[in-house]
């Protein structure tokens, strides 16, 4: 199988603190990996460096097989990346968003209109097309910021918490999207902390204080550590002496 | 006072858009209610309404027994209020955005140095004291928000959205607080987007569209549920379940769930093994199908069923009524409107 | 036991003095500022005339003409760069010495004047694009090149009206001292204004404001405890123009410096109602921003009097200056620093200020929204 994300020992150091230290994982082509962590634990410092966004201190990593050292530019163009806190231009229209994010990543005026048909059709963000895009609900906000990451067909798609707040189903449809864009061959690495949505991924790596304590498929995880949920695997690997709520009461 | 809060018929409009639309309903005194339901129900309006941040158009909410139009200030020396964006000085120390707390309510003397050593201590902040609030992790962030709340003994603490973003075991640590505040005699109202945290609570409202479409303890959701349930899974991973598909023989409708799918069905004329083999006829990749009982996830999809939608974001929102958008003079009334509505 | 409410204030205004602190470069700004500013228009920017360039065209050049032109260079308003004979096209003249001003001697100046008088005139020719310099130099190089002519022909001029002109305040008609109350007045001003629209809006921004509003604050301790930090700003902006002024400028106040303090303690505390009532409006940064400049900075250097007299303005701007706080102001501070006046002969210029600052109290306490 191919990877698409690869690191070797990568590590970042501010001053003093060291934010990731060491970390080792693979991606296969087409895998939904989930990657989680406490607040703090060096998730955001990690995926900043996998994007070309940060310099390693020390270690290697190819990202859509080009160097995360030398080779950042190239690697932009093969990736989309989504984030709670980054949404679109909130007083644009949605159509208005989705032209300028797809101009930026270089697609004509024709693949562009064809590709934002595609992605609205999937999406169902036809009818909002002419809606000003801060006026939608979050979810929605959401819907077409994932559209505007994936126009230029990314062979890796970099989520950081994209469902935040939004309601169960509302993210079980989410999910549902980000899997048949996994179905269609775009690798795609997530970061959340809904750990029900973790347990759609294919394998999760857990990390604590800048180290990947744990990286496996979600099931092993379970069986490994005897707990009936995701949830309960984090509580149990992070801080083994919290006691969920549940067996307190 | 047997009842914290009592909302009779409040109603909320923006731009043409009902964001509350008639709700009515009593939190008892010392309870610790949650609040859930999908973006745009209205949970946030609720919320600040409660808080007197915002007027409702109609109807009458009254907190502690004062009321919310007209005895703002009692309410607001009385609450505790957590915004879902984090509402304190980055540019601030912990320390320092505690002591402007203190200051502003009027916390002073002995009192004020044991409140702040208790504060400290049970947020576990003491070593992060003197670090700007703009450097805090997610976690300690909405400690430090839920400390400065408390600061001056409040009795109810309505809380929008405070463990969003935050990990699980910051998330258990905050509830576990709360827990404890609740023992202290204080009320609680809690929004949340995670549904096991709606487990902890005493009573859970499912705002939807501007109304509540259940409110009821999480024993008594369980009890009332409606269907038998059923969890299909498969050995090799993640169940998939094409979107938009009708529901298979013998089922009511069907919903992923934690990798696997979930399936309610009639309690009364369930057949388990055809049920399977239904199933398999269009994911032949499920294995195994067992019953299990109702947590509250499965309880909100199946009130959303029973509302009549797939759920609220299955399609996409109705554009408001032409409103105010493009009309210069419909803006500068609304504008006019909402000002005079400011004064106190 | 002191008032609740003071503890209250305290605590905004301990608040503010930190954001002030951290905030290091606008701190830096707001105390360098005055000291650039003063010394751009104290040495870059001056309204005296100096050293214009001046081009002699003298087709048969003698002793004479050579007098006449020492003369006008002796002087520091005219600086002659160089002579010409006879020249065809006086707009190319300007243009290919790139001169201002151009002194025509006709020919055989010389001859006429020893013959006793003088027939064909002497031209003086002047770059009229800035009205003001050539309105100038009109009226000094007539006079001066009349004198030297007379001079030239022995004859001592008639004096039967003595027109004397005494200028009062200001004998040296030096610019800086016609700059500096200005200064003040739009320094002061802006700064003020300027900071005071930030504040609220960056609460409403970032999200504190709902915190603020669910606490027991009142406005008025919200607007005092806000006010009062950069008030002492103001106040150190105030000292440096002074200073500067006085060391490197030589103007010193001739009245009491403990009225001016108090009239530039009105006039800062209006300023920075004003900039309260904007951040009241506003709703993002930039919009308070885009809504003080212009309404501090226009009026301030167009309609005070600040630049362009308010006597030769039509009246419906005189009556607009009436309710810009900056007239008022730099009455006080001209009086102060100029003439040495009291507050007894400026109470008009004092009541108005404090008027003015009573409205704008009022107009942001309705403002200060107690909801959001």
């Amino acid at each position: 199988m191919k990877t698409t994300i690869e690191t070797r020992d990568l590590s970042k150091r501010f001053g003093p603190h060291t934010a990731v230290d060491r970390i080792t994982l693979s991606v296969y082509q087409g895998e939904i990996f989930g990657f989680l962590g406490a607040n703090g634990a060096g998730k955001t410092t990690a995926i900043r460096m996998l994007c070309g966004l940060l310099e390693p201190t020390s270690g290697s990593g190819t990202v859509a097989g080009f160097d995360i050292i030398r080779q950042t530019d190239r690697i932009r163009s093969r990736i989309g990346y989504m984030s709670q806190k980054f949404s679109l231009y909130s007083d644009l229209r949605v159509i208005d968003n989705l032209r300028l994010y797809g101009s930026l990543y270089g697609l004509g005026k024709q693949a562009l209109a064809r590709r934002i048909d595609e992605l609205s059709a999937l999406l169902s963000l036809s009818p909002l097309h002419g809606r000003i895009t801060g006026s939608l609900p979050w979810g929605w906000q959401q819907r077409a910021a994932l559209a505007c990451a994936n126009l230029h067909r990314p062979e890796i798609l970099f989520l950081d918490e994209p469902t935040g707040s939004v309601d169960p189903v509302a993210r079980q449809t989410f999910w549902d999207l980000i899997q048949t864009l996994a179905a269609g061959g775009t690798t795609i690495f997530v970061t959340t902390h809904h750990m029900d949505e973790a347990e759609n991924c294919g394998r999760i790596s857990i990390m604590i204080d800048g180290r990947i304590a744990a990286l496996d498929t979600p099931r092993a995880l379970k069986e490994r550590t005897g707990k009936p949920t995701l949830h309960e695997v984090f509580l149990h690997l992070v801080d083994p002496h919290s006691e969920s709520l549940k067996e307190r009461a | 006072m047997p009842y914290a809060v009592t909302i009779d018929n409040l109603r909320k409009n923006y731009a043409g858009e009902h964001a509350l639309a008639g709700v009515s309903f009593s939190i008892a005194a010392g309870s610790l209610a949650g609040i859930i339901g999908a973006d745009g129900a209205g949970k946030t309006t609720l919320m600040r309404i409660l808080a007197t941040l915002i007027s409702a158009d109609a109807g009458a909410a009254s907190v502690l027994s004062y009321d919310v139009n007209t005895q703002h200030r009692k309410i607001r020396a009385a609450i505790g209020y957590m915004p879902q964006k984090f509402s304190l000085y980055e540019d601030l120390t912990v320390w320092e955005n505690l002591l402007f707390f203190a200051d502003v309510f009027g916390v002073i003397g002995m009192e004020r140095q044991r409140r702040l050593d208790r504060l400290m201590a049970f947020s576990r902040l003491g070593q992060a004291q003197d670090r700007r609030a703009g450097r805090l992790s997610g976690g300690m962030k909405q400690k430090l928000a839920l400390s400065c709340a408390l600061i001056h003994t409040p009795r109810l603490l309505i809380l929008d959205e405070p463990t969003t973003g935050v990990d699980p075991v910051s998330r258990n640590e905050f509830w576990r607080i709360l827990k404890d505040l609740q023992r202290d005699g204080i009320t609680i109202i809690v929004s949340t987007p995670y549904m096991d945290e709606a487990e902890y609570c005493d009573t859970v409202l499912l705002l939807h569209r501007g109304g509540v479409l259940m409110q009821s303890t999480p024993a008594q959701a369980v009890e009332r549920y409606p269907h038998a349930l059923f969890r299909a899974e498969s050995r090799a991973g993640t169940v998939r379940w094409p979107a938009r598909a009708p529901a298979p023989r013998g089922a009511r409708f069907v919903y992923p769930s934690g990798g696997a799918l979930h399936v309610a069905a009639d309690p009364q004329i369930v057949n388990e093994p055809a049920l399977l083999e239904a199933l398999r006829e269009v994911m032949p990749e499920i294995e195994t199908l067992h019953r299990i009982g109702p947590r509250m996830n499965d309880v909100l999809f199946s009130c959303y069923n029973a509302a009549g939608s797939a759920g609220p974001e299955s399609a996409p929102p109705p554009a408001p009524a032409p409103g105010h958008a493009h009309n210069p003079l419909a803006m500068i009334r609304h504008a006019i409107s909402q000002h005079r509505k400011g004064r106190p | 036991m002191t008032a609740p409410w003071t503890g209250r204030i305290l605590a905004v205004m301990r608040k503010e003095v930190r954001h002030i602190l951290r905030d290091a470069q606008t701190l830096a700004i707001v105390i360098a500022m005055p000291v650039i500013m003063m010394f751009l228009y104290g040495y870059a920017l001056t309204l005296d005339i100096r050293d214009l360039p001046t081009l002699i065209e003298d087709p048969a050049p003698c002793s004479e003409t050579r007098a006449i032109a020492r003369a006008v260079d002796a002087t520091t308003m005219f600086k002659v760069v160089g002579t010409v004979p006879a020249f065809g096209d006086l707009i190319e003249l300007f243009r290919k010495y790139h001169v201002k001003a151009v002194i025509r001697f006709p020919a055989g100046f010389g001859a006429d004047l020893r013959n006793g008088g003088t027939a064909a005139p002497i031209q003086v020719l002047i770059d009229g694009s800035d009205q003001n310099t050539a309105t100038i130099v009109r009226n000094v190089a007539g006079p001066l090149i009349q004198d030297e002519v007379l001079d030239l022909m022995h004859i001592d001029p008639p004096k039967p009206l003595t027109v004397d002109p005494v200028v009062l305040y200001n004998q040296e008609q030096k610019s800086a001292l016609f700059f500096v109350p200005g200064l003040m007045a739009l320094l002061l001003m802006m700064i003020s204004a300027l900071l005071t629209s930030l504040t609220i809006t960056r609460e409403k921004e970032r999200g504190t404001m709902e915190q603020l509003l669910v606490s027991p604050l009142r406005p008025w301790e919200v607007i005092a405890g806000k006010i009062i930090p950069y008030l002492a700003l103001a106040a150190i902006d105030g000292v440096i123009i002074l200073v500067v002024a006085r060391i490197s400028f030589g103007v010193h106040i001739h009245g009491s410096v403990l009225f001016l303090a108090a009239a530039s303690t009105v006039y800062v505390i209006v300023a920075l109602m004003l900039g309260l009532i904007f951040s009241t409006v506003a709703k993002t940064q930039q919009q308070a921003m885009l809504m003080a400049l212009p309404a501090t900075l226009l009026p301030v250097i167009i309609l005070s009097g600040f630049i362009f007299p308010l006597a030769s303005m039509p009246a419906f701007f005189q009556w607009l200056s009436n309710i810009i706080p900056a007239t008022f102001y730099l009455q006080l501070v001209r009086g102060i620093i100029l003439k040495g006046v009291g507050p007894l002969e400026l109470w008009q210029p004092c009541a108005a200020l404090c008027c003015i600052g009573l409205v704008f109290f009022g107009i942001t306490l309705r403002l200060y929204r107690v909801r959001l």
